[in-house]
């Protein structure tokens, strides 16, 4: 067997990865030379770090033009690049909000931290992927390390049925994903999915059950990773029982990084099949997903669950976006859900990265107001409560506006993001989408959008009803300030709220990722 | 134009904010401090607005101190502000009710007082932001940021079923108007090819406006034959836009059957929220239906006017009744808003110049007269806490200043010959029967009965205000506990008083004020006439000239979106 030669520049952009196992690795390693009483605040600080420095050469290599690397077997395009930004966002911000709350609980380990970088590693191969076998690698990647953060608080019972229903749901969808793979792999004779597009154009005349099952398998294993309903069912339960900060590295990081391969795998199967297929699979998903998970949140009393379920909702807008990549031109869009001559005027090319911005703006808007609510919950929460199940109850945010003024704000402001209300950027990410779709010709879809987005801001109301209107409740504890979440706090509320009025240099960033690998 | 002339609207829109940051940074013990602040910022704004108001040139250009500047490219969107005549009047009417708002709030908000002038100085900026905005996405973003003050205003300092007025209000008013984001995002799609689009209110004006004489042609002489792409696009789909952006206008408006939410927010708000939504808020859906939802879809209009018209003359009565059965003064003064703006949309619907300029005119007065009344019920309810008419009685014998200044609004608000309310109810009547909504229905005779029952709705306001009146004020006191009310302070003297100079100097002299909008009417009722038959078109009076982008950022390479490139969009004008 000839081992590939490959040079140091070959490993050029794999850097953020590099970078981010370099810190994990010193993490792992010099928690052996610690004591049990020794002070551990450089880990958190060093994750900071190592987020901060993978992010920064993320964004240098959104400059580079798309190819090939690693024999192929990854792409270097500046969709992956703005989603290892994103990741690396999301990561930093989790990291900042988890210092206290596992001192608190006093869990402070470097394997924690250790945990967290691994799987935003495997996040950003997994957008980088472009090979089968390689994709379902960094998909376990990042889903073994999300699977021991999940039950890393392990005495309780929650953390526990939380990590086993994860490790069980997650293994079983990564099963399904592979199998598909393995058929699309029968039908085509190639894990690549650049060479793909050809001979999957011959397979699907020769054996289209062939070809179909692996595509449904496919999005089938990918519908798990990103809750798409009606594969959505492990999300409340391993929301609600995974540490607070790894559940925000979850909602934010791994479905961006499952969205990105996805976007991908489709993209590239789609230029060999029949791309209405995929708008109607990704039209009825999303319909789903959207009404679903937001008609399952407004009933939730219990705040972390009802994000769980507003994540839900989410991935149903950014599914709305995935099935707009797939329009095929004007006159011929797929009628399912009202599609029509109404719009689809633009290049299909055009048309195509108008969507792709409007994911990964989506991606990034919801990383600020997802990270940002459940930094707030993760203060709010005490470990005393959890059995109970109280923790996270409505009531806990009661009078937080006289309590804590700023944190009320910004939970304020991160509800109303995640609601799509103007000012903020979860409406223009929204605007983005929508646009994307209206576009498409997807009016059918935007409308069910945007009416269940407007019941979505009914539950996203309520949690600012209880901390503006109501009282303060007798015998409220203190709340402890730690410095560390008032900063993921200030980064991610100035996110929400400067990038929804200024557009800032995310908008440049932003047009230069809309170009995929291959498009 | 000087450099003070291009910032004016910047500075008029958004001094509020600018002080609330000032606001923020003051402690909230300091309430006398924060008062006395967010006041000066009110006056300085009033002092700015008048300035605007003046510097307005009747007879000049239709936008006038424009400033546009680049904002998010990519969405299409920049950010260009500028004013009509009827916009420069709203801007107008909305920091002359500022200062007045926060005299009229200092006793009644003993709580949190600090967040309350943050709110009042946040929802200053939006409502001021979605008066003067030329992007139809500017004006969305401020249309919906709106909601965000006025639902805090409502929910935390409103009376015992707050919260749910608020939830109410808020995603009513929601649900409206995001079905309006998709029309305009549609709208954004088929008003340019790519690279010219833009959200642009010029751009999207234009842009249409040859589409929509097309069509005008084809519904009215049946010459449907050669209808482009854009007109065929219109011809399916505009009836659909034209209902997404009318019903989340007529929401805001509020127009029956969708008022629902008005009587709970109304009277849950705190005196400053009442004022607010009344007097400013309100006005927003009926600058909707002018700027926007007409011009752009002048066919659909034509073909929905009989449809509203009725529904704006059932708002008339049915509100006036709603007030004739209430026993609850705030619910009767919110009821009385349904019927006061169903006038201001059949003026708008009656297409002629008398009813145009008629409803221009009541919304401005039904800010002054319906914010003066929830004003000097605010000042009523603090003393006495209590909204039931049966409560009251005999009030005039202890508060007879009081008194004196009610009766003035009352006759302001039931159109008193000599008040302002009387001009523009009067020009509404008269454009309804001139015009020729009958004949849109079906039938010439309609007009008259349209006419007919808004003349009713006159007679049934002054029934309903003056029974009110009569039951609150006059006979004999005959509950012990309002012997001893105190009559109107100083403060609460001077907080009216502006008022009521309003009501006369408008009633009196109303022509400096319609100088300012008739080249509004001149222009909204030639748009929307593009909708009715045999219309003569005059292609330049119709298109809407602005200012281009600022010509050195044009040619900057990154410019995904060149604007300036748009064919729709006319050479810069200085």
């Amino acid at each position: 067997m000839n081992l590939p030669n490959l040079s140091l520049a070959d490993f050029l952009p794999l850097l953020p990865t590099i970078i981010m196992v370099v810190g994990a690795s010193i993490l792992l390693l010099s928690e052996v030379f610690l004591s049990a009483t020794a002070s551990r605040a450089y880990q958190a600080v060093l994750t900071v770090v190592t987020a901060v420095a993978a992010g920064a050469t993320a964004l240098s290599l959104m400059f580079e033009p798309p190819q090939e690397v690693m024999l192929g077997f990854g792409v270097l395009d500046p969709f992956s690049s703005f989603l290892t930004f994103v990741v690396c966002v999301g990561l930093a911000l989790a990291t900042l909000s988890s210092v206290s709350f596992l001192r608190k609980r006093g869990a402070e380990r470097g394997e924690f931290y250790a945990l967290m970088l691994f799987a935003s590693a495997g996040m950003s191969l997994l957008a980088m992927s472009n090979e089968l076998i390689t994709l379902f690698v960094n998909v376990e990647v990042l889903s073994i390390a999300t699977y021991a953060l999940t039950s890393y608080l392990r005495r309780g019972t929650r953390p526990s049925e939380a990590g086993f229903k994860y490790f069980i749901l997650g293994a079983f969808s990564s099963a399904v994903l592979l199998y598909g793979a393995a058929l699309l792999y029968g039908a085509t004779g190639t894990t690549h999915l650049t060479a793909m597009a050809g001979p999957l154009a011959s397979a699907i005349a020769k054996q289209p059950g062939l070809v179909y099952a692996g595509i449904i398998l496919v999005g089938a294993g990918f519908a798990f990773k990103v809750a798409a309903v009606p594969f959505h069912m492990w999300t409340p339960d391993v929301y609600e029982g995974a540490p607070t900060p790894v559940t925000a590295l979850m909602s934010a990081g791994v479905k961006a990084a499952a969205f990105a391969a996805m976007v991908r795998v489709f993209f590239m199967v789609g230029k060999g099949v029949d791309p209405q297929m995929l708008l109607g699979l990704f039209s009825v998903l999303a319909f789903l997903t959207m009404v679903a998970g937001n008609l399952l949140a407004i009933p939730q009393r219990n705040v972390k669950r009802m994000l769980a379920y507003s994540s839900i909702a989410h991935a149903g807008y950014l599914l709305v976006g995935v099935a707009a990549l797939f329009v095929t031109g004007p006159g011929e869009q797929f009628r399912l859900l009202g599609a029509s001559a109404l719009t689809g005027g633009t290049p299909l090319d055009i048309a195509r990265s108008e969507a792709l911005r409007g994911i990964l703006y989506y991606l990034l808007a919801y990383t600020f107001s997802a990270v940002g609510a459940f930094s707030i919950i993760s203060v709010l929460e005490r470990r005393e409560d959890e059995e109970k199940g109280t923790a996270w109850d409505l009531e806990r945010f009661s009078g937080l506006a006289q309590r804590k003024p700023g944190w009320a704000f910004a939970m304020a402001a991160f509800m109303l993001s995640l609601g799509g209300i103007p000012p903020t950027i979860g409406f223009m990410s929204k605007l983005l989408i929508f646009q994307a779709a209206v576009d498409a010709g997807l009016i059918g879809l935007t409308i069910v959008g945007v009416l269940s987005s407007a019941a979505g801001v009914y539950y996203y109301l309520r949690v600012v009803v209880y901390m503006f209107m109501r009282p303060v409740p007798e015998g409220a504890q203190t709340l402890e300030r730690s410095w560390s979440t008032e900063l993921a706090l200030v980064v991610s509320t100035l996110g929400v709220v400067v990038l929804g009025i200024i557009p800032g240099p995310v908008m440049a960033w932003l047009e230069q990722a809309s170009s995929i690998f291959g498009q | 134009m000087s450099f003070f002339d291009t910032h004016l609207l910047n500075l008029v829109v958004f001094l509020p904010l600018v002080f609330a940051a000032l606001v923020a940074m003051l402690p909230a013990s300091e309430n006398g401090q924060i008062r006395t602040v967010t006041l000066i910022a009110m006056v300085v704004d009033l002092v700015f607005g008048v300035w605007a108001y003046m510097a307005y040139v009747p007879g000049g250009p239709e936008f006038q101190l424009e400033y546009r500047a680049r904002w998010f490219d990519l969405f299409g969107t920049s950010y260009h502000v500028g004013v009509d005549g009827l916009a420069v009047s709203l801007l107008l009417l909305t920091v002359f009710l500022g200062p007045l708002v926060v005299l009229a709030s200092t006793t009644y908000i003993k709580f949190r007082i600090k967040e309350f002038h943050l709110a009042l100085l946040v929802l200053q900026t939006t409502m001021l932001g979605a008066l003067v905005s030329l992007d139809v996405l500017l004006f969305y973003i401020f249309f919906e940021a709106m909601l965000i003050p006025m639902y805090l205003l409502v929910g935390v300092w409103g009376a015992e079923d707050r919260q749910m007025a608020a939830v109410k209000f808020f995603l009513y008013t929601l649900a409206g108007s995001l079905l309006m984001l998709v029309a305009i995002i549609a709208v954004y799609f088929i008003s340019a090819p790519v690279g010219a689009r833009s959200f642009d209110y010029a751009s999207i004006y234009n842009g249409l406006l040859s589409a929509n004489q097309q069509l005008s042609a084809c519904t009215t002489e049946g010459n449907c034959e050669s209808l482009t792409g854009l007109a065929a696009t219109l011809h399916t789909w505009g009836p659909w836009l034209f209902a997404a952006f009318a019903i989340a206008f007529a929401v805001k408006v509020p127009m029956w059957p969708l008022h629902t939410w008005l009587p709970d927010a109304h009277v849950q708000a705190p005196v400053a929220g009442s004022m607010i939504l009344a007097g400013v808020t309100l006005k927003m859906g009926t600058f909707g239906f002018w700027r926007y939802a007409i011009p752009f879809f002048p066919v659909a209009t034509q073909q929905a006017r009989p449809f509203l018209a009725t529904l704006a003359v059932i708002g008339i009565v049915y509100g006036a009744l709603m007030c004739l059965a209430q026993r609850d003064i705030k619910k009767l003064i919110a009821y009385s808003s349904v019927s006061h703006l169903g006038y201001c949309m059949l003026g708008i619907l009656a297409i002629t110049a008398e009813g145009a300029t008629g409803s221009a005119y009541q919304m401005l007065n039904h800010g002054v007269s319906t914010g003066a009344l929830f004003l000097l019920f605010g000042f009523l309810y603090e003393r006495r806490h209590s909204r039931l008419m049966a409560d009251y009685g005999g009030i005039a014998k202890v508060m007879p200043v009081f008194t004196a200044a009610f009766v003035i609004i009352t006759f302001s608000s039931i159109a008193v010959p000599g008040t302002n309310g009387f001009i523009g109810e009067f020009l509404v009547l008269l454009g309804t029967f001139k015009s020729d909504l009958g004949e849109a229905a079906g039938n010439a005779h309609l007009t008259a009965v349209f006419g007919a029952f808004a003349t009713l709705g006159v007679i049934l306001g002054a029934a309903y205000m003056l029974w009110m009146v009569q039951k609150v004020f006059f006979g004999g006191l005959t509950h012990r506990e309002n012997q001893h009310l105190t009559d109107m302070n100083l403060r609460e003297g001077l907080t009216v008083l502006p008022f009521i100079a309003l009501v006369l100097v408008m009633g009196l002299q109303p022509q400096p004020f319609l100088d300012r909008l008739s080249p509004s009417t001149d222009r909204f009722l030639a748009r929307a006439r593009v909708g009715t038959p045999g219309a003569a078109l005059e292609v330049d009076r119709l298109r809407v000239e602005v200012m281009s982008l600022p010509s050195p950022l044009v040619a900057a390479p990154s410019a995904p979106v060149p604007l300036a490139a748009a064919p729709a969009v006319p050479s810069p004008r200085q």
